[in-house]
């Protein structure tokens, strides 16, 4: 079932809220290194999807395998490990942490995966840089740009060395132009780090940047790899 | 000439009424109280938010305009069963008359609660009767209070029903009961007589005169109060900005559509009048609902009628005003610190550094003032006045100097493990929600500090050491002009009874030398009293004894009163006894009596007089006797003192006995530091659910933010720890300015009432539950926590 050379793979997955069903029988997989656009209308179930391909959520029924393992058979502190150790995650507004400066807020998965503070905020600042937000390091997020905060929050994603990234609307609270340099900015930096994107949208400008698209509707994820 | 020909002079176009100035403001209030009542889901969270929280606090404040009133209430119940006094005498006795009773008091104790008791036995066909019954009790009934109605119906106590051979006929009326809980019984007797202690009662209801409340006692009262109710009033104003981030959200969307920054401050106002209203509606009717159960609530022995609930209508009509204003003015104040942008953003206006100089002008203005009201004497009329505003300006002061120190404080902290640094930066970005919460604890506890520094001071005047040695004996019993027989009866029902390990019992009588003496003369008299030598051994230094042995005991360090003593006492002469019905006996002191020096009894009175053993004296022909037991108990033995009881109960009624006391306190002052005590719990279980809301409050508004952690597999115990020193950091800085405060104002109270500071680490105990309230709002926060945890939080549709 789990598609060759797959780092992350979901097969019939099935979720309800209530008696709304958010999945219904939706499959999916990335490979290493690979962009994957997941799209659909609002309310078709992306962002349920893209939350328990992260272990955030857990389905009522299907099987979700990462690197080999079932993300179904782990615990909850498995979950949240394998989040810490493997996962970045970017979403809509940024939603950095508003106490913590810029680059605590980059340095925070490191911090939070036990790397001293000197070194997680040293990795911080060269994702910064390469970010080109390193001249907001210490600003608070308050006192920054959505565009710039965006940016900090694609940096906070790659800064713990993540295998995948999970992206859930990253652009959409932002103009285009900044949308599209940070879209960029994420999929170079991925790219060149071998690390994999699941990037939820609704936008065809933004699945642009994808390598392959998967279009969820009704629950169901229409992924053409998958269905081959 | 048509009407199109005639010329009309245009009237002239009706100039704008020139608008009222409180017209804005009517528009903009009612505006936010439609917004607060009509807001969906999200705007009635918040305004019953700070409904609850000021219903919370407005409850407490008619509570507290009650407590007059319970006070007047209890006072005059007391009154009304208060017996005329027909002398300044209290041992005077009235003419026996159709109407007169004769009453005996037959108090006890019952694990640590007191019963009051009295025998009564009417001495014509119309007695008197106390208030609450409707007829006295024949011998052998008795009529109760409630409570003793259930205490003696409880299958638990049989110990208790053993103690009252009564048949229980009737039920005392609230009337005639100091509070819903207190434990009284009417017994009836057919042989109490006045020789036998019986006092007679002629009426009741007129208590005498009432002394004044000790001017050392108003400052303590006046200081409890403030205390009190300080933090309550800085609940309120805390309560009233719950939910202001989500509200400060709603008027940024009015700002896109044009309004001003004047009119959204109005507007909120408005949200904040209608949740205040309410609140002062719920705090009603949580009063009202909640004096329904008062009778069943007891705190520190101190409970209420709910008819005794009743606020005095100037206050309530006080708190319905002054509450909704404060929240208006708190709401206008919060709102000078924040810019509404229009779209949709809401900054914390550039962020000023809080200044010191003023925040200090209060608690200095208090000190000041403290000092020029100056010492008053033990006896000197205090003015009640100087020292609230003084005290008052202190604690206030101290609360606005918080923010100013935690900001300072938390300002120089740097790195840290993950949970601090999250706590220390949140704080660092906004401070000011957390010192609001916590400068309730500072006011209290300075508060309380304070006015602990005063007790202990003033601890000497109102604590007096009896002497009483408890170690010795932990029991006092004595039964008057009983047959020498009964006495010695007395003695040994006491040494078999259960429990009970050692009886200093001695049946005592006064000698006095024979003769005929002028009006003029005084006869020698001394005390004569009767033990056996293990007794006789706690009384007196007695080297060697036995039965039959007489001892001359002389005072300790008394020349005079042995001189005294022994003109009675002449070795190989006769000494008299007489009973109060004229029976006398004469005996002669052996020659061979041997004069020893007394020592202190357990009750730490010094013994002297002819003591001697039984085999000396038949005691049973002994007339006038009175028997004394000091009686220890082995606390081992379950329910030993009830035993004691039991047994005192079953010889006689009426024979007091008295539990034994290192210490003893003035009534007053017990009253004033029970009040303390009871306040002091109730405020700090009202400043732990200001916290706690608070701090929920700040939860709810990062719920998608704790979410979003939740997704990078942050652990649960980081944001544990983080909740606890975000909670933790501003308590203890908060603690640390009311420990410094409290002193400051504990040492200028000392020095008005011209005491000296005994104790500078009073303070200990209040830190030490300042703690526990950190943790106990952390751990009730924890459960909600735990919730928000989930990743629902990251669901937006």
């Amino acid at each position: 079932m789990t598609p060759a050379g797959s780092l992350l793979a979901a097969h019939d997955l099935r979720k309800t809220y209530g008696s709304t069903p958010a999945l219904d029988g939706a499959s999916f997989s990335v490979h290493p290194g690979e962009v994957v656009a997941v799209m659909g209308p609002s309310g078709s179930g992306k962002s349920t999807l893209l939350h328990c391909l992260a272990g955030i959520i857990t389905p009522d029924s299907g099987t979700i395998t990462y690197d080999g393992r079932k993300l179904s058979a782990m615990s909850d502190a498995e979950r949240s490990a394998l989040r810490r150790s493997d996962f970045g995650f970017v979403f809509q507004f940024g939603q950095l942490v508003p106490e913590l400066t810029c680059v605590e807020n980059v340095a925070l998965p490191l911090r939070l995966n036990g790397t001293r503070r000197k070194d997680a905020e040293r990795t911080a600042r060269t994702w910064m840089e390469r970010l080109e937000v390193e001249d907001i390091a210490s600003k608070r997020p308050g006192e920054v740009s959505g565009g710039q905060g965006q940016r900090v929050a694609v940096a906070r994603a790659l800064a713990g060395s993540p295998k995948v990234i999970f992206a859930d609307e990253p652009t959409g609270a932002l103009d285009s132009l900044n949308g599209e340099r940070v879209m960029q900015l994420l999929t170079e930096a991925a790219r060149s780090a071998n690390v994999a994107v699941v990037l939820v949208t609704h936008e065809a400008r933004v699945a642009a940047y994808s390598d392959r698209d998967v279009t969820v509707r009704d629950g169901r994820a229409r992924d053409l790899e998958h269905a081959a | 000439m048509t009407l199109l020909d005639e010329k009309r002079t245009p009237a002239p176009a009706p100039s704008p009424a020139r608008p009222s100035r409180a017209a804005p403001w009517l528009r903009d209030l009612a505006l936010g109280i439609r917004f607060a009542a009509a807001g969906g889901r999200e705007g009635w969270t918040r305004t019953l938010l700070t409904a609850v929280g000021v219903g919370l606090g407005v409850t407490l404040l008619f509570l507290a305009a009650s407590v007059p009133h319970a006070l007047d209430a209890r006072t005059a119940r007391e009154n009304a069963r208060s017996e005329t006094q027909i002398s300044e005498n209290p041992d005077a006795q009235a003419k026996k008359s159709d109407t007169t009773v004769l009453r005996i008091a037959a108090e006890t104790e019952y694990h640590d609660r007191t019963i009051l008791g009295h025998l009564m036995r009417a001495e014509g066909t119309h007695p008197v009767l106390p208030p609450g019954i409707d007829a006295l009790p024949a011998a052998g009934e008795m009529v109760v209070s409630p409570a003793l109605k259930d205490l003696l119906n409880d299958p638990g106590n049989a110990l208790l029903r053993e103690r009252f051979p009564y048949k229980v006929t009737g039920t005392i009326a609230d009337a005639g009961l100091r509070s819903p809980n207190e434990l009284l019984y009417y017994a009836g007797s057919d042989t109490l007589t006045p020789a036998a202690g019986g006092h007679r009662v002629t009426g009741y209801g007129d208590p005498g005169p009432t002394p004044p409340l000790a001017p050392l006692l108003v400052v303590l009262v006046i200081m409890v109060c403030v205390v009190l109710l300080a933090p309550v009033a800085i609940f309120i104003a805390t309560a009233v900005r719950f939910g202001g981030d989500r509200r400060d959200r709603r008027l940024a969307a009015l700002r896109l559509v044009g309004t001003d920054i004047r009119s959204t401050r109005r507007i909120a106002a408005g949200e904040a009048l209608f949740g205040s209203a309410l609140g002062v509606l719920i705090g009603l009717v949580l009063f009202l609902v909640g004096r329904q159960f008062v009778s069943y609530i007891e705190v520190w022995d101190i409970s209420a009628f709910p008819a005794d609930l009743a606020p005095d209508l100037r206050l309530c009509l006080l708190i319905a005003v002054a509450v909704p204003l404060t929240a208006v003015l708190v709401t206008l104040s919060a709102m000078r610190s924040v810019v509404i942008e229009p779209l949709g953003v809401v900054r914390n206006s550039r962020s000023r550094k809080r200044r010191l100089w003023w925040r200090l002008l209060l608690p200095l203005a208090g000190l000041g003032v403290l000092a020029v009201n100056g010492q008053s004497g033990e006896y000197e009329v205090v003015n009640p006045y100087t020292i609230t505003t003084g005290a008052v300006l202190v604690l206030v002061g101290l609360a606005l100097l918080l923010p100013w120190l935690v900001e300072a404080s938390v300002g120089r902290l740097r790195g840290g493990p993950v949970p601090w640094q999250l706590a220390t930066r949140r704080l660092q970005l906004s401070s000011g929600t957390a010192s609001r919460a916590v400068s309730g604890v500072t006011v209290a506890v300075a508060g309380a500090v304070a006015v602990q520094m005063l007790f202990a001071a003033m601890n000497a005047d109102f604590n007096k050491a009896t002497g009483q040695d408890t170690s010795r004996a932990q029991f006092y019993a004595s039964s008057e002009q009983v047959s020498g027989n009964a006495a010695v009866e007395t003695i040994k029902e006491f040494r078999a009874t259960k429990g009970v390990t050692q009886v200093i019992g001695m049946i005592e009588a006064y000698a006095s030398k024979p003769g005929k003496y002028s009006e003029d003369d005084i006869q020698p008299t001394t005390s004569f009293s009767i033990g056996d030598c293990a007794t006789l051994r706690e009384v007196a230094r007695i080297d060697s004894c036995k039965d039959g042995d007489t001892f001359v005991v002389h005072p300790r360090d008394d020349k005079d009163m042995s001189g005294w003593m022994d003109k009675t006492a002449r070795k190989g002469k006769e000494i008299e006894f007489e009973s109060g019905t004229g029976r006398k006996l004469r005996w002669t002191l052996p020659a061979d009596a041997r004069t020893v020096v007394g020592r202190k009894d357990p009750v730490g009175e010094d013994r002297w007089g002819i003591m001697v053993t039984p085999g000396a004296i038949d005691a049973t022909t002994l007339p006038g006797a009175s028997t004394v037991s000091q009686i220890r108990i082995d606390d081992s033995v379950p329910d030993a003192a009830e035993y004691v009881r039991n047994t005192a109960a079953r010889i006689d009624p009426g024979m007091r006995l008295v539990t034994m006391t290192s210490v003893e306190r003035d009534r007053q002052y017990a009253s004033v530091q029970t009040g303390l005590q009871v306040g002091a719990t109730v405020t700090l279980l009202l400043i732990a659910a200001s916290m706690l809301v608070s701090q929920l409050e700040q939860l709810r508004e990062r719920k998608r933010l704790l979410s979003v952690l939740v997704a990078f597999g942050t652990r649960r115990t980081t944001l544990a720890w983080s909740v606890l020193w975000q909670t933790a950091l501003p308590v203890v800085i908060g603690l640390a300015v009311a420990v410094a405060g409290g002193l400051a104002l504990g040492a200028a109270l000392c020095w008005m009432v011209g005491k000296q500071v005994t104790d500078w680490l009073m303070f200990l105990p209040l830190a030490g539950a300042g703690g526990a309230l950190i943790l106990l709002v952390t751990l009730l926060s924890l459960p909600p926590l735990w919730r928000m945890m989930r990743p629902d939080g990251l669901r937006s549709e």
